[in-house]
């Protein structure tokens, strides 16, 4: 049995590998800082430019006033109340369906190749390009239906049908976070079914679903192509009254105001930019407001 | 004697007969026939994976909730077949009642995890009756002094031995005639699991009950009738004292004694 020398821990071979292993460290360390100040420093490059440019164009017309042909005059209200209008359509029919399949296919569907098919087809969904919604929105609620065209309703079922499978997709996974034992617990003492569902299922599923919902009507609420193409870029001068009226909503009144050639539209679409980003930031801080109220610690 | 099995067979509450389990292909238990009394408690004990749990979940159907499990054979609540078509699997779970191995409280104040079971099952009409089941539930778990004055508090905010006597509460709240305990003290520290054992004494007489432990000590100290799985079967079914101390079959006394499990 040959004897072991002992490991010479201060020798020039340990100190340099000691050395490599900090430098290592070090390198990772910059790196990570690194890639966050990169996308930092272009959302504060935003800000900036944009705040910088947009703030002279706010005033009492602006918030209150609707598209107009002199940039004087043209306010941004009547898109807000365009984008609102749309958003509740949106969230009146994605939420609910959303949920019930989440529900459904998490609770009730038997494992087969039928539901294998309809998660694969979700999970697809969710990933089709806006602007095929768009024509199918065109094609099948204005050309089939004869819906009002421009109208807030079309947008909001266009919009509805790409936000149903993200609340689908988080709402599953919010259910199936649930901890079996919690269900074992309901079932043991004689709850049905259903009752395991709304009385303990979803209510901890909640956090996670509204998370999900409010991601997916932050990316609705920035949507343009499918808006386009079921005509909300028509130039709107009056605030929609309902559902029904003609309106465009904020990205494509921002989209619109790009276009004009007049040098005072350039003003009022940084303008708007800001309205839109302080209404994103809104909804998110909704998010976390709402899943901070429901989350339970067990 | 004659007597003792007169009055045994009266207190007879649920009896299996022949059941076998199986998931997918593979069968858990074998073959099992079994009697629970009101008037002992009685003990499963065995080996890892020997099926005594699978066989005691069949008793309140809760392997109804895993896919492509199947059970066969007859098991019957007061002589009622609880896998008839006609016997509706929610009454089943309110009259055999189940602790599980982990404590598992609703995240809902103490006082909503004793009541949840009278309300969905419509026992209490006021609130004073409702208060009266939380009251009596509480004490006959053990846990009344301990959460009185804070039953507004999360349950998933006691101790686990609390929780796991909390669980038992929620379990007798609903009045049942049979309770199920999946190792409910395998989770807990010695002083936790004496106040569990404790109270499967107190219980007895008043509820059947059946608890699963791999614990032999825990069995000998809270049974009177003891059952040894191996292998999905019983291998042996009679007094928790004859069991421990003269077993018929070499099996069981290999088990007893440590040679192996």
């Amino acid at each position: 049995m040959s004897k072991r020398a002992p490991t010479d821990w201060n020798g020039p071979v340990m100190q340099r590998h000691i050395r490599r292993r900090y430098a290592a460290e070090r390198r990772f360390r910059l790196l990570g800082l690194g890639a966050v100040l990169l996308s930092a420093g272009f959302l504060a490059f935003l800000l900036v430019t944009i705040g910088a440019k947009g703030i002279g164009g706010f005033s009492t017309a602006f918030l209150t006033g609707s598209d107009a042909t002199d940039p004087v005059r043209a306010g941004i209200w009547g898109a807000l109340k365009g984008s609102l209008l749309t958003l509740m359509v949106t969230i009146a029919l994605a939420f609910p369906v959303g949920v019930l399949s989440a529900v459904y296919l998490e609770e009730y569907a038997p494992r087969n190749r039928w539901t294998d098919m309809i998660e694969v087809s979700i999970n697809n969904l969710a990933a089709v390009p806006s602007i095929i919604f768009g024509l199918l929105g065109l094609a099948v609620f204005l050309n089939f239906m004869h819906l009002p065209r421009s109208a807030p309703l079309v947008g909001g079922i266009t919009l509805a049908l790409m936000t149903m499978p993200v609340i689908v997709i988080a709402g599953r996974n919010a259910v199936k976070s649930v901890p079996p034992s919690i269900r074992d617990a309901a079932l043991g003492i004689g709850a049905s079914k259903i009752q395991v569902v709304f009385h303990h299922v979803l209510p901890l599923a909640l956090p996670g679903i509204l998370t999900g919902t409010i991601i997916g009507m932050a990316r609705a609420l920035g949507e343009t192509a499918p808006l386009l193409m079921i005509g909300m870029r028509a130039f709107i001068a009056t605030p929609p009254g309902g559902i029904g009226d003609p309106a465009t909503v904020l990205p494509v009144q921002i989209f619109l105001w790009s276009d004009e050639v007049s040098h005072g539209f350039v003003e009022k679409t940084s303008a708007a930019i800001i309205v839109l980003l302080v209404f994103l930031l809104a909804m998110n801080g909704l998010a976390i407001f709402l899943r901070n109220k429901f989350e339970r610690r067990w | 004697m004659h007597s003792s099995t007169q009055t045994a067979a009266a207190a007879t509450k649920m009896t299996a007969r022949n059941v076998s389990v199986w998931y997918g292909a593979k069968q858990a238990v074998r073959d099992v026939s079994i009697d629970v009394s009101t008037e002992h408690v009685t003990a499963f004990i065995g080996p890892s994976g020997c099926g005594k749990s699978t066989f005691l979940r069949a008793f309140n159907r809760m392997n109804d909730t895993i896919p492509n499990a199947r059970v066969e054979g007859r098991i019957a609540l007061d002589g009622e077949d609880v896998y008839a078509s006609g016997m509706d699997v929610v009454q089943l779970r309110a009259r055999v009642g189940m602790v599980f191995q982990k404590p598992n409280p609703f995240p809902k104040s103490i006082y909503e995890n004793v009541a949840y079971g009278p309300r969905i099952h419509g026992l209490a009409a006021a609130k004073a009756d409702m208060d009266a089941i939380v009251e009596r539930s509480l004490k006959r778990a053990g846990l009344w002094e301990e959460v009185k004055d804070r039953l507004a508090e999360s349950g998933t905010a006691l101790s686990g031995g609390q929780q796991q006597r909390l669980c038992i509460a929620r379990a007798i709240a609903v009045d049942p005639e049979v309770i199920l305990m999946d190792e409910p003290a395998s989770a807990l520290d010695p002083i936790a699991t004496a106040k569990i054992e404790g109270l499967i004494h107190e219980l007895r007489g008043r509820y059947a009950i059946v608890i699963v432990t791999h614990n032999m000590q825990q069995a000998a100290r809270v049974s009177q009738r003891t059952a040894f799985f191996h292998l999905g079967e019983l291998v042996e079914y009679g007094e928790t004292e004859v069991i421990f101390t003269n077993p018929k079959v070499p099996r069981t006394k290999d088990y007893i004694t440590g040679r192996y499990g």
